[in-house]
């Protein structure tokens, strides 16, 4: 079963996602803030991450250039309510950039993309 | 005594408003540290970015998208504004509006992460002057677009998202208000006139010799006189010509000369400081214009913009262009700490 890594500070979404992503057949991990992300990332080397910005610590940006040195292959969404952090050049070291919205289709399309 | 100045292009007012006399350090701002980490625009990540659209300093005949280029051109890979499809403009009762075609490009400007345009070699210099060319030319073959703007964030307060130095190109299928009204303002001085404005300033500001930074043979850094921030300087070529794109390899040479020069006196006086620079140059698929006359403005990022500025469209700035002339024309002679008038 594929892994991923759901890192987001709300547990609404966490609880939301988990649903979604379980109900499609993959095993979910949480964390809730960059570092606990980052040990979860080392011990439990997901198959894909899904990954918010906005959090409180290390915002997902810093997160996500933490986590392709270690890993560049692997993938990981970008999942935010702020558009304009599309705008952040960093955010190139992502694999796919996703707006959150009600309708989580978006996301599992780039889920499904990427793990199959 | 505050002191209101009018610029003479623009008619845009501003307020020098020196309360005490203010040295180059007072200025300096404490930037974010650099968190580091992955790099998308680094050799051997070429995969995270875009398919390039220019590379320069690869061999002959290597392959497209590796390791070995100089400089290198990109799409946006999340691009606010999109390549694909037709033009619609559109009309929502006295509304207009069309759909967000255009092009984002981003100039990455050397293989190097930690590398500083404003210390690059002017070997290399001279490469990214010639890529905001070459792309200038070629998104010029696209008749949806009216405008290319080139321009530059140094440092998190001007903007930049990303350490490794870069610079950026939009395309645009409108002509942005800035550009229209520098056009407005320099038609309306040369029908009255029959002179170019900026040849004219270029003119008495090298015989006054209050606002001259440097020059070369081709070119010549100033602070304008109704500048929106201490230290605001302008790069203009000493010859009449309309559109950057029309340079020739040599005036590069010499661009990239004055602007080295220019950003590492600017950087002497106040280091470290984050700034922004743009490329005024006339608009795509127009003839070589007798009135308008290209040129970079770099605005160093050293005041904020606050309700007075965005109410009235005035800028408060806390040093006069003369002083701030005088700093930049001595740094490199003395340490800012020295430099006082």
């Amino acid at each position: 079963m594929k892994k991923i890594l759901l890192v987001d500070d709300e547990e609404g979404i966490q609880l939301l996602y988990q649903e979604e992503f379980q109900d499609e057949g993959y095993e979910v991990i949480s964390a809730f803030n960059g570092e606990e992300a980052l040990e979860k990332f080392r011990s439990e080397i997901p198959d894909l991450v899904i990954l918010d910005i906005q959090m409180p610590g290390m915002n997902g940006i810093e997160v996500l250039r933490q986590m392709k040195m270690i890993a560049p292959q692997l993938p990981i969404i970008l999942s935010t309510a702020f558009h304009e952090y599309k705008q952040d050049l960093s955010a190139w070291a992502s694999d796919e950039f996703i707006v959150k919205s009600p309708d989580l289709e978006s996301l599992k399309e780039a889920v499904r993309k990427h793990l199959g | 005594m505050p002191e209101l100045r009018k610029d003479p292009v623009l008619g845009r007012w501003i307020i020098i408003a020196q309360e005490r006399a203010k040295r180059p350090t007072d200025f300096i701002i404490a930037e974010a540290p650099v968190t580091g980490g992955f790099c998308p625009l680094c050799p051997g990540n070429e995969n995270t970015t875009p398919p390039e659209v220019l590379a320069y300093g690869r061999p002959y005949g290597a392959p497209a998208n590796t390791p070995g280029w100089q400089v290198r051109v990109v799409p946006n890979k999340y691009p606010a504004l999109v390549i694909e499809g037709e033009i619609d403009r559109q009309g929502e009762g006295l509304y207009d509006k069309m759909n967000g075609i255009g092009a984002h490009e981003v100039v990455i400007e050397s293989p190097h992460h930690d590398d500083i345009f404003a210390r690059m070699d002017l070997d290399h210099m001279i490469l990214v002057f010639h890529a905001f060319r070459a792309r200038i030319l070629d998104l010029a073959r696209d008749p949806r677009f009216r405008y290319v703007l080139v321009f530059k964030n140094y440092g998190r307060a001007a903007g930049a998202s990303l350490e490794h130095s870069h610079s950026q190109l939009v395309a645009l299928p409108i002509l942005p208000r800035m550009i229209v009204s520098e056009l407005q303002g320099t038609l309306e001085y040369y029908n009255y006139k029959e002179r170019c404005i900026y040849c004219d300033i270029i003119r008495q500001e090298i015989q006054q010799q209050v606002r001259v930074v440097c020059q070369n043979e081709l070119f010549i850094t100033m602070t304008p006189f109704a500048p929106r921030t201490p230290f605001e300087m302008w790069i203009l070529p000493k010859r009449h010509e309309s559109g950057y794109h029309n340079q020739d390899d040599q005036q590069l040479a010499a661009l990239a000369a004055i602007f080295s020069e220019t950003l590492n006196r600017l950087d002497a006086c106040i280091p470290g400081v984050p700034y922004n620079f743009v490329l005024h140059t006339q608009p795509l698929h127009s003839e070589n214009m007798k009135h308008f006359h290209w040129h970079f403005e770099i605005v160093p990022k050293l005041t904020s913009i606050a309700g007075f500025e965005w109410g009235s469209g005035f800028y408060i700035n806390p040093m006069s262009p003369e002083e701030a002339a005088q700093y930049l024309r001595e740094s490199l002679v003395k340490g800012p700490q020295e430099a006082r008038p």
